[in-house]
């Protein structure tokens, strides 16, 4: 996948812990872990909204987009297409 | 009453299929049992023991000891020869062999039903491992039926044998639904492993 969460930067940034953001989310522990270790295949708004609330953040500092492989497979293919 | 989890119709069938799964075994033990005492026979008969008349039909003598015997009459003409009892008995394996996977996946897959938890990998798998028995069940039968046909031509003088070939439009009908329902299990079990990873 080549989206990317920075959850781990941002709750550095904010000197705050996942416990902690897990219970002023709402979001269960193991939830907010599959967050942030990048194996959450989607990302509810409601859940973004929460986030971006405790955060004092925007959706897009969470989010980051790293091509990756799978990616330059698409746009090869995309090209081809063409 | 509700389809799926404790106390439902799957709940109902997976009692079946456990007695199903039971009288399979029976129907193998006594094949098994039946292959074992044809052959005792043929090497009996090989043994010169037991009449050869007595299975092409009619009156046959069987010897028991050195001096006693004693006499059998069967009417059908060659109806216990080989190279109709064989056939037979290949086609009995083939049949319940190939129930016996059916049933197990099938127990499986209302193992499933009745916990509540239909979309699993796994139950794609047990769809697509009985449509593959199913196949491999029909073209076994049709391979069956022509061996049969053949060892009647060729070693069944005294046989009066009907040839005829049907194809079983229900099961090959049956086949692909069960290719359609696997494809459906299989995307059902992805969209289940995709919302429990959406956060």
């Amino acid at each position: 996948m080549a989206i990317r969460v920075t959850l781990d930067r941002i709750l550095l940034d904010r000197r705050m812990s996942l416990t902690e953001l897990s219970d002023k989310v709402g979001v269960t522990l193991a939830n907010l872990s599959i967050l942030k270790t990048g194996k959450a295949k989607a990302i509810r708004f409601s859940t973004l909204n929460a986030l971006c609330r405790v955060l004092d953040c925007q959706p897009g500092e969470l989010l980051s987009y790293e091509p990756s492989e799978d990616d330059a497979e698409l746009e090869r293919a995309d090209a081809a297409a063409e | 009453m509700k389809a799926l989890g404790k106390g439902s119709i799957a709940s109902i069938v997976r009692v079946g299929l456990q007695i199903a799964w039971v009288v399979l075994w029976v129907l193998a033990g006594l094949l098994a049992i039946g292959a074992v005492a044809y052959g005792i026979v043929l090497a009996l008969i090989a043994n010169g023991a037991i009449d050869p008349a007595l299975l092409s039909g009619g009156e046959g003598q069987i010897r028991v000891g050195d001096s006693g015997s004693f006499r059998v009459s069967y009417d059908e003409r060659a109806g216990a020869t080989w190279p109709v009892v064989v056939p037979a008995f290949l086609i009995g394996g083939v049949a319940i062999a190939g129930s016996l996977v059916i049933v197990w996946r099938l127990k499986k897959l209302f193992d499933s039903f009745s916990s509540g938890e239909p979309f699993r990998r796994e139950n794609a798998q047990h769809l697509r491992a009985i449509w593959i028995t199913m196949i491999a069940i029909e073209i076994a039968r049709y391979a069956l039926m022509g061996l049969t046909g053949a060892l009647l031509a060729f070693y069944g003088d005294n046989v009066r044998a009907n040839y005829s070939f049907s194809i079983d439009l229900s099961t090959w009908g049956s086949i692909l639904i069960l290719i359609v329902l696997a494809e459906v299990f299989r995307e059902g079990a992805r969209l289940k492993e995709e919302q429990e990873l959406t956060i």
